[in-house]
């Protein structure tokens, strides 16, 4: 059945390709069957293919379960065989409710865990059993058990929900995000439709649909966001599914065929929301999902934003650093989202201003994305050409957007920046307001004490500016009173003010520093701060369009070019050489020499924890030598961690 | 690998403690009532023998039960000494109140029934004094109406001398012990309940009291703390069995209900803990109804039941599943629960099974979101 000592074991779990947050897609394979994740599991009656039930208790055949649970602990047999459970995955037993009664209970219950793995490990593969991790476990108890559980051979844990406002949901979760990633994660409890993409976001793979039992028995009918009680005097809602469509009125079905109509309507709902999470994530679009399913109640929403303040290091390392198709940032969820946060951070932690600019200008945002592209920024860019020529690489054009804060010229095509959209009223609430203005001050600092700021701007960004205004160590000067940016008016003013200011700071001529500046911000925004000085020295050659690419060569040689569709760097054998000597962005194969296309996790030896999916990372072997530059498919932990999986899409290989 | 013992052992020491906690200075604050009436006192319907007549129960209001109010916590769902009184009752004061009480039956015909509960031990002799128990005692003897006396106490008080006094002083009269086995797995009942005896000291019991003809009606709890709701069904049935091999006499069901500073209480504050569905009550009895031989009454009166803190099912049903659960009680009849109905019972069939996946209690109200 099983080999202890040997790689071979009864069950496996590996995850695919793609990451959006740390929703994974996975294949948990039982022995002789295989489970594709995420997926749904049930109590036996509900037709689905993957149910769970529970030992001495139901009869099933011939379908078996994919989960057995061993019920509670104090009435297990600790005699028991267990026979005929290689196909299953095993639920340990444990107690309920006595994880609450006090500190020391909750280790007690944990240790129990362990016991129980000892004593199951004659009986069964360690590779079969769910260890249970309550919701109100010690998190500093935790690691140290669960590290233990590991050792014997444990990869796969339950955690339940109770979906009730209160801290309760957001315990489970913590515990996951403290579990390894490498460990299968099954939900189980009271998990309505809604809450489903937010469990699947976190990271859960399995999802226990018991509550479309529990509501249907009480003639509850659920729905994606909300739940529909049927009673005999109220018409019911339409609903199409191949359920409901056979009995139009529901309320004048006999109870029992009412309650098994609404049940199987139920199951469609799951599988319907299932489905959705699982489109969106291939999409990249799943965090946008799961912000527009929080609006199903005051307290999933709460929950999602304590999610995204207390746990933002674990979705945020899942997070992909490029993303394609527009991402919507509709409600104050957004703010804190993982790639919002870390846009914010980022550009604090790594954007440094050339030394050339003198001028800050500050400009509203645009819908059409890059900025550059719309209506106004056009009229913005002609009236800074007709005041200052050349002289434009003097301006640090800065726009000022919420929740992202402030955006660089330079940044303007990068991911989220480029694919953002957010609703516009002209009202900014509170939070945006202080969000831009701490972010304006960070990246003002930077800025040498001489520079001049003018605010072309007017409403809400206005605000943003004057609520900054005594952080900021420059003088700024304002555009307009009433006027709009884009007016002829507004425009008209910029060009007195640009104007002025070109013979009262006495610029000097400079040539168009466009284009470096531009792959110079992104290289920094890349791979950190100095990158682009390294990667593009001023003998370099830069060659192109921005808004298609820019070839950079170096001594003759081409290190990288800057793709305006997703403006990113991508980069040649010789610029992953200059990456490599500032010792970012690398990941060590285990080997030699590298066969295929791919870099596989289970290869990887080290690698830079900064790296995040999506990635332009550089690939070294076990000498140290550089092998081959491509895209990260994990985060830099995950591939030391995982045993399977693509860690690196390779783009170019040394000799190649 | 460590003994089951060397698991299970460290959890009474956390029960323990968590219990005499949730009971914090309750005991200490119990009102004081007067020492010479009784906590209370009613009088109801009741089965004695093959007749029907009436039964008085007389909780007397006593120092209460030595085990709860031990440092190791007691029993983790009862504070029924709460109805007690902190200061030592004397024996003339316990006389009073016993009178007092017995007059609720002086309009009554037989044939009578008397109870007699202490929220503790009626043979304990630190809450009974030996004088005052004589007195009751013998008040009872001298009425020819009174055929049944009921007296509830821990197994500790039932040796030789306590049971030969009693049946030399209530001649014929059938008597019974009331005894808390609540559960006869050992890991449920010391651990989960905290109970504080094995089951020998049960069995031992029942054998000191059979020797003088008196049998003990066996107290059966249902849904201890730490279990999921068909764990304490089958316990619960796999107990009276048991029992009643042991040699009981009666067995009354005993569902939970949620008591003020127990640990149970401190449970289901938390949401870890919901009493028993009365369904599950109704399977109990109907199948241990069916398995149990008939001279042994299966008796039931859940207090508290149908509201939040006793045995409840959706709201609709419980008033007509209480009255069926009564009137079993009394009759013994297992068709009146066997035509019981609800579309909750189909929730209540879920939850079964559906806890023991989860191990999460099951909540009465479906949620909003």
């Amino acid at each position: 059945m099983y080999n202890l000592g040997a790689e071979r074991h009864l069950v496996l779990f590996s995850i695919g390709r793609g990451h959006d947050g740390p929703a994974r897609v996975g294949l948990l394979k039982l022995n002789e069957h295989d489970v594709p994740t995420p997926a749904l599991i049930s109590p036996m009656d509900g037709g689905l293919a993957h149910f769970y039930a529970t030992y001495n208790h139901e009869s099933f055949a011939p379908e078996k379960p994919i989960l057995l649970s061993l019920g509670s602990a104090f009435m297990w047999d600790f005699e028991s065989s267990l026979d005929n459970t290689e196909d299953m995955m095993v639920l340990l037993p444990s107690f309920p409710g006595l994880s609450d009664i006090s500190d020391s209970s909750k280790d007690a219950v944990l240790q129990f865990q362990l016991e129980i793995i000892e004593r199951l490990s004659d009986t069964l593969d360690p590779s079969q059993l769910v260890a249970r991790i309550p919701a109100t476990s010690n998190p500093n108890a935790l690691s140290d058990v669960v590290s233990k559980i590991s050792e014997k051979g444990v990869t796969s844990a339950a955690i339940t929900f109770d979906s009730t406002s209160g801290m309760n949901d957001y315990n489970s979760i913590f515990m996951r995000a403290h579990l390894p990633r490498s460990w299968s994660a099954f939900a189980f409890g009271r998990i309505t439709p809604s809450v489903i993409p937010l469990l699947y976001y976190v990271g859960f793979d399995f999802f226990d649909i018991g509550y479309g039992w529990a509501s249907a028995s009480q003639n509850i009918r659920l729905w994606s966001y909300e739940q529909e009680r049927i009673t005999n005097d109220a018409t019911s809602r339409f609903c199409g599914c191949t359920a409901c469509n056979q009995s139009i009125q529901l309320n004048e079905l006999d109870n029992t065929k009412a309650n098994a109509t609404i049940l199987q309507h139920n199951i469609l709902v799951y599988r319907t929301v299932m489905s959705e999470c699982l489109h969106h994530s291939k999409r990249g679009s799943l965090r946008q999902l799961v912000e527009s399913f929080t609006h199903a109640s005051p307290s999933l929403n709460a929950l999602l934003r304590t999610i995204d303040q207390g746990l933002y290091d674990y979705l945020e390392e899942f997070t992909p650093t490029s993303g394609s198709g527009t991402q919507s940032l509709i409600g104050p969820e957004s703010y804190h989202a993982p790639s919002i946060r870390r846009f914010r951070e980022y550009l604090k932690d790594r954007y440094i201003p050339p030394s050339h600019k003198s001028i800050i200008l500050l400009l509203p945002c645009s819908a059409r994305k890059p900025y550059s592209d719309s209506k106004s920024h056009r009229r913005f860019i002609s009236t800074i050409e007709s005041a200052l020529g050349s002289l434009r690489s003097r301006v640090a054009e800065t726009i000022l957007t919420s929740p992202l804060g402030v955006i660089p010229r330079e940044l303007e095509r990068i991911y989220p920046a480029a694919n953002y959209d957010i609703p516009v009223t002209g009202d900014w609430d509170d939070e945006e307001v202080s969000i831009g203005a701490d972010a304006l001050v960070a990246h003002l600092n930077k800025f040498d004490e001489a520079c001049v700021v003018v605010a072309h701007v007017q409403g809400g960004y206005k605000e943003i500016v004057a609520s900054a205004q005594e952080r900021i160590r420059q003088s700024v000067i304002y555009t307009l009173d009433e006027q709009s940016p884009g007016s002829r008016d507004g425009l008209q003013s910029l060009r007195d003010t640009l104007t002025d200011l070109k013979e009262i700071l006495q610029l000097e001529n400079i040539d168009s520093r466009l284009f470096a500046d531009t792959l110079r911000a992104t290289a920094d925004f890349q791979f950190g701060p100095d990158a682009g000085m390294n990667l593009i020295p001023d003998s370099a050659k830069l060659s192109g369009k921005l808004y298609r690419m820019v070839v950079v060569r170096d001594g003759g040689v081409q290190t990288c070019a800057f793709i305006a569709s997703n403006g990113l760097l991508s980069l040649t054998i010789d610029g992953g050489r200059k990456i490599d000597s500032l010792e970012r962005y690398w990941v060590r194969f285990a080997g030699e020499d590298i066969q295929g296309g791919s870099l596989f996790a289970i290869g990887v030896k080290e690698a830079d924890e900064r790296i995040r999916p999506g990635d332009e990372v550089v690939i070294l072997n076990n000498s140290g030598k550089l092998l081959a530059v491509g895209r990260s498919e994990m985060s830099g932990l995950e591939m030391c961690e995982h045993t399977r999986g693509r860690a690196v899409t390779i783009r170019h290989k040394v000799g190649e | 690998m460590s003994s089951l013992d060397e698991i299970f052992n460290p959890l009474l020491s956390l029960i323990q403690k968590a219990s005499f906690d949730a009971r914090g200075k309750s005991i200490a604050k119990r009102k004081t009532r007067n020492p010479n009436l009784p906590s209370s006192k009613w009088v109801s319907d009741s089965r004695i023998g093959s007749d029907m007549g009436k039964s008085l129960a007389i909780v007397l209001n006593t120092i209460g039960c030595s085990h709860a109010r031990s440092d190791i916590g007691g029993c983790t769902m009862c504070s029924y000494l709460l109805d007690g009184s902190n200061v030592i009752i004397s024996s003339d004061q316990l006389q009073n109140q016993f009178d007092e009480a017995f007059r609720s039956l002086s309009d009554k015909d037989g044939p009578l029934a008397v109870k007699l509960y202490t929220s503790g031990s009626f043979l304990d002799s630190e809450e009974v004094p030996d004088e005052a128990r004589q007195h009751i005692l013998t008040r009872i003897a001298d009425d020819d109406r009174i055929r049944e006396v009921i007296i509830e106490s821990r197994p500790e008080y039932v040796t030789e001398s306590r049971m030969n006094e009693l049946r030399s002083m209530l001649a014929d009269r059938h008597i019974e012990l009331g005894i808390g086995i609540e559960s006869m797995n050992d890991k449920i009942r010391t651990i989960c309940i905290n109970k504080g005896f094995s089951t020998d000291d049960f069995i031992h019991a029942v054998d000191v009291a059979k020797a003088e003809r008196i049998g003990v009606r066996a107290y059966v709890l249902l849904k201890p703390p730490f279990l999921t709701e068909r764990d304490a069904l089958t316990d619960a049935k796999r107990t009276i069995n048991e029992v009643v091999e042991i040699g009981a006499t009666t067995v009354s069901i005993n569902p939970i209900n949620i008591q003020k500073d127990t640990l149970v209480e401190f449970l289901w504050n938390r949401g870890v803990y919901r009493p028993p569905w009365l369904w599950s009550i109704v399977d109990l009895l109907l199948e241990t109804r069916v398995s149990v031989s008939d001279d042994i009454n299966i008796i039931c009166d859940p207090v508290a039941a149908g509201k939040s803190r006793g045995s409840h099912n959706c709201g609709v049903c419980d008033g007509e599943i209480i009255q069926g659960i009564k009137k079993f009680s009394m009759n013994q009849d297992i068709r009146i629960l066997s035509s019981l109905s609800c579309q909750c019972k189909e929730t209540w069939k879920h939850v079964l099974s559906h806890e023991d996946v989860t191990l999460q209690t099951h909540r009465d109200l479906i949620i909003d979101y």
